[in-house]
């Protein structure tokens, strides 16, 4: 039987409880780390965790770096790093372990009807990984994309509203397809390759039971390697899309 | 594909949240922590370059002083021999004066000794020669011009 999400319906909205759920955790779990990285930070003796919070910095400064002149980019570093800590953390919490209850028809929770989209009896899946939902990376990719049109209007605006009609005013169309295309494939990367993992585990566990431990753990060291890939690449596209639309390239 | 509309806003909030607090209670403070370190070591380097370039200067000063120190040494050391050269020639030159004068004392000596020997010795010679001459004549002359020549004699001592 596959695994649904709970899902109650309030105010005539439905809500994804595990999705809401996860975001909490990632969230707090991100916010955590960063805190308890900076605590007791000093300029000349670096905690442990100052050192690993401050390689991350360096990380996402050489994400920067490569796409733009970094005193262009540094107004987006902050950005990149809570980004890459949120999706890292997100892609990784899904890997361990899950959390799945069996619910009958009329459960409720915090007084609320689970939909069990007219099951009776359904498994429900309580934990996952936030980025395996693509209302997640879909909000993540609208605050990217967003943030880039904005800046490229602000810090770059007859190069911008030019870009449209470039080379030719007839490829505004290719141009307007291009501006689209940016956020759906980068939403729909993450999302399929963390919901694309989380189905394979969850295909390896129930169908070869206890054989599957070991490709099970094959499979979820590759998901590591894939997670902490998807939100190298999100920083990365995000950073570029930015720099293409700040940027105005010469033309010699 | 099915998009929760729900999940997509709170989302959007929960990233928002989550990126203010982190710029503010995070990142923020880390990225000037940071930028102090780099001003840190920025201040270092300037003050290491600095003593190196003292460091420098100092070695030319003192091989400067080591030169001049050199050249007095120098100096002194041919003035001394300047000087013991010359103390040399004066003490060489009262040497000589002095040796001249001795010699020219000694020929004055051996002059006036000469003289006065030649003078005892004609003195003696007179009294000697006179004294053969009284002996020979003594023989040859008589009594008689012995005494007349006695006389003579008494007479030229008598007149004197």
């Amino acid at each position: 039987m596959d695994h649904i999400f709970p899902v109650v319906h309030k105010w005539g909205i439905e809500f994804d409880l595990a999705a809401i759920f996860m975001i909490i955790v990632t969230s707090i779990i991100v916010l955590v780390l960063a805190l308890v990285s900076v605590r007791g930070m000093s300029v000349d003796k670096p905690t442990k965790m100052q050192n690993f919070l401050e390689w991350v910095i360096e990380f996402v400064i050489n994400i920067i770096g490569t796409t733009m002149d970094f005193k262009k980019g540094k107004p987006y570093l902050i950005l990149g790093l809570s980004l890459i800590m949120y999706i890292f953390v997100g892609n990784m919490l899904g890997l361990p372990f899950g959390i799945a209850t069996e619910v009958h028809h009329g459960a409720t929770i915090f007084g609320m009807e689970l939909d069990l989209g007219g099951e009776s009896e359904a498994h429900v899946a309580w934990w996952k990984s936030p980025t395996a939902d693509v209302a997640v990376t879909a909000a993540l990719t609208v605050i990217v994309i967003l943030l880039t049109h904005i800046e490229g209007m602000r810090r770059n605006t007859k190069h911008y509203f030019k870009h449209y009609f470039e080379p030719y005013v007839p490829f505004l169309p290719l141009n307007l397809i291009k501006e689209v295309s940016k956020p759906l494939s980068l939403a729909l990367r993450l999302y399929g390759n963390i919901f694309a993992g989380e189905v394979m585990i969850g295909v390896i566990v129930s169908g070869l039971g206890w054989v599957g431990i070991i490709p099970l753990v094959v499979w979820q060291g590759f998901s590591v390697f894939v997670g902490a890939i998807q939100a190298f690449v999100f920083v990365m596209l995000t950073m570029v899309y930015m720099s293409q639309s700040i940027v105005h390239e010469e033309k010699h | 594909m099915h998009i929760t509309w729900s999940t997509f806003f709170i989302q959007l909030a929960a990233f928002l949240i989550l990126f203010l607090l982190l710029k503010r209670y995070a990142f923020g403070p880390l990225l000037g922590i940071m930028e102090q370190r780099k001003e840190l070591i920025q201040g270092q380097l300037d003050n290491a370059e600095n003593s190196r370039n003292q460091a420098a200067q100092h070695l030319e000063e003192q091989k400067q002083a080591l030169q001049q120190a050199r050249k007095e040494a120098y100096d002194i050391i041919e003035q001394a021999k300047a000087t013991s050269s010359k103390q040399a020639d004066d003490i060489i030159v009262t040497a000589k004066t002095e040796a001249s004068r001795l010699k020219d004392d000694a020929v004055k000596d051996i002059e006036s000794e000469k003289n006065k020997a030649i003078a005892a010795l004609r003195g003696e010679v007179g009294g000697m020669s006179v004294k053969i001459a009284s002996k020979i004549i003594e023989k040859q002359i008589d009594e008689k011009s012995q005494e007349q020549l006695v006389n003579q004699y008494l007479k030229e001592v008598g007149s004197k």
